[in-house]
């Protein structure tokens, strides 16, 4: 079993959403988070005077699946939520132990 | 037999408390501008301080606002006075529609400083203000300038300079006046907290909302007809005998009140494409009310050709008298009350002779000088000495550690946003929940 962490621009979930409902996994825990890349951030102006936006609004979308559905969950999610332009985040994809299903008691990739 | 005198003086009034409820609503236009401009945590301080200084400065301005501004005429004009006679209003039902539509005007000069002075000042010390203002600095410049006293014909400055000062809705006694006021006010509570760097360079404070900014703007502007529309307060008038429309009269106010403020937003717009090469939105609202002040003592004395320039005029001089109060005199004007309402103010108001529809004259055109002077050195004045006594008495600035935490809870104990103010250091949150359950 694998985790996909991707980080997005919140205007793409709904378009990310779809995507991966379409291919087959309509499951993700999504969360508004706060981030920044390379850049540190926007500059924005207050009536003329311009200021630093440290952190921008990002959207943070968390799927676990099994081993080999992850190559195309990642390919799903890269295609949807991209622009092209800076700022459209990362994936990343880590290993996890287990799973439990909780209203059955199921474990491993059947409770995925 | 229909009595000509009794249907001009209804319709009249009927018109003089429609644009008096029309100014009014100002109030409601000055409350969201400046929440738009402030932080989320210092919000509700701001709407305290717009709701308080209305509600007790027309006990003030009743009780003895228009008796100074009587009494002050009274002193600098060669027409003679008795305290009674200036206060003889209060007991006197045909003098209350006058009155209200007096105080209306007193009470938007007092609400242009709290925008000033926002995010530190104590509340007590704007309470403290608004008496001040509303009970004597206005009233003093509204008895100099429509009481007949120094500045008008009769006045002894009037008289001296050969004719009377030109200011007919209030660009300088209302306007420039609050504005002024409000930088006095700026200048003496000190700076926010991290508006200067170390260095001394400003360094911008965000407010939370273009959009409460945006519509107090319009709000504001909505009722500006009635500000300067409805001093052109007769509609119908008794002449040989033979009732007599205003038209023309009404027409030219309400067509340069609207170019001025067209003029002013448009201008300001463009200015801010130059110096900053997209158009601001925020110098953008603020131009379309500086259009509207520079024009306000303008409007029924000059071609409309004079009122679409004045409001050009106030419209580019904003974003550089803005840049000038913060880089130069180094003082944190929160909205930006003296380059919207002070310098705009000033400049409509000496142009009016240069734009007259009667023709220039140079004797007016020191007169109008003249005025804006003695409105200028009588509200720093009175209002520094109001404010210092404010410092010594009840103090004038919030603790650190307030403001940091911000004055809606420090001055009020409440949050103007409690759905939203989990961080930021504001005490207690996390302890309730917001929706009104108890927290397990």
């Amino acid at each position: 079993m694998k985790k996909v962490e991707a980080v997005i621009r919140p205007e793409k979930l709904e378009d990310v959403k779809e995507s991966l409902s379409d291919a087959g996994f309509p499951s993700m825990t999504v969360t508004d988070v706060k981030g920044r890349g390379l850049q540190e951030g926007v500059t924005q102006s207050w009536r003329g005077e311009e200021y630093n936006v440290d952190f921008l609004n990002k959207t943070r979308i968390e799927i676990v699946a099994s081993e080999e559905d992850v190559d195309e969950i990642v390919d799903v999610i890269a295609d949807s939520a991209r622009t092209g332009d800076i700022g459209d985040g990362k994936i990343f994809v880590s290993p996890v132990e287990t799973a439990v299903r909780i209203r059955t008691g199921e474990e491993g990739d059947d409770a995925v | 037999m229909v009595e000509l005198e009794v249907l001009t003086n209804g319709v009249n009034a009927i018109w003089v408390l429609t644009v008096t409820f029309l100014i009014f609503f100002m109030q409601a236009g000055f409350a969201m501008l400046e929440a738009g401009q402030v932080r989320a945590k210092n919000v509700a301080n701001v709407l305290m301080k717009n709701m308080m200084d209305w509600s007790l400065g027309v006990l003030v301005y009743f009780f003895v606002g228009l008796g100074i501004a009587g009494v002050a005429a009274g002193l600098t004009s060669s027409g003679g006075f008795s305290v009674a006679e200036s206060f003889a209003y209060i007991n006197d039902s045909s003098a209350w529609v006058s009155w209200l539509f007096g105080a209306v005007f007193a009470m938007t000069a007092a609400t242009i400083v709290s925008g000033a002075v926002a995010e530190r000042l104590k509340f007590k010390a704007y309470v403290f203000y608004s008496v001040g203002i509303t009970g004597v600095v206005y009233p003093v410049i509204q008895g100099f300038a429509w009481g007949g006293g120094l500045l008008s014909g009769n006045g002894f400055l009037g008289a001296a300079v050969g004719v009377g000062y030109l200011d007919f809705a209030g660009a300088t006694v209302v306007h420039m006046l609050g504005g002024v006021a409000g930088l006095v006010g700026a200048y003496m509570v000190g700076p926010r907290r991290g508006r200067f760097d170390s260095k001394g360079d400003s360094v911008p404070i965000p407010g939370h909302s273009m959009t409460l900014v945006a519509l107090g703007t319009m709000i504001l502007a909505f009722g500006w007809y009635g500000f300067n529309v409805g001093t052109q307060a007769t509609v119908l008038a008794v002449e040989n005998g033979a009732l007599a429309f205003k038209g023309t009269a009404l027409g030219r106010v309400a067509l340069n009140t609207t170019l001025g403020m067209g003029a002013g937003g448009v201008a300001a717009a463009l200015t801010t494409v130059y110096t900053e090469g997209k158009p601001d939105p925020l110098f953008t609202a603020n131009g379309l009310l500086a259009g509207l002040v520079a024009v306000t003592g303008a409007v029924p004395h000059v071609t409309w050709v004079g009122g679409l320039i004045l409001g050009l005029i106030a419209g580019v001089q904003l974003p550089f008298v803005y840049r000038w109060v913060v880089d130069v005199l180094g003082i944190d004007d929160v909205c930006g009350v003296f380059a919207v309402h002070g310098s705009a103010g000033a400049i409509g108001t000496l142009l009016i002779p240069v734009f007259a529809v009667s023709g220039f004259s140079a004797t007016q055109l020191a007169m109008q000088a003249v005025g804006i002077g003695v409105i200028t050195v009588w509200t720093v004045v009175a209002t520094y000495f109001i404010f210092k006594l404010a410092q010594v008495t009840v103090g004038l600035r919030v603790s650190e550690s307030e403001e940091i935490e911000g004055l809606d809870e420090g001055e009020h104990g409440v949050s103007a946003y409690p759905e939203f103010s989990g961080s930021g250091g504001n005490a207690g949150a996390g302890e309730t929940a917001v929706d009104g359950g108890e927290k397990r």
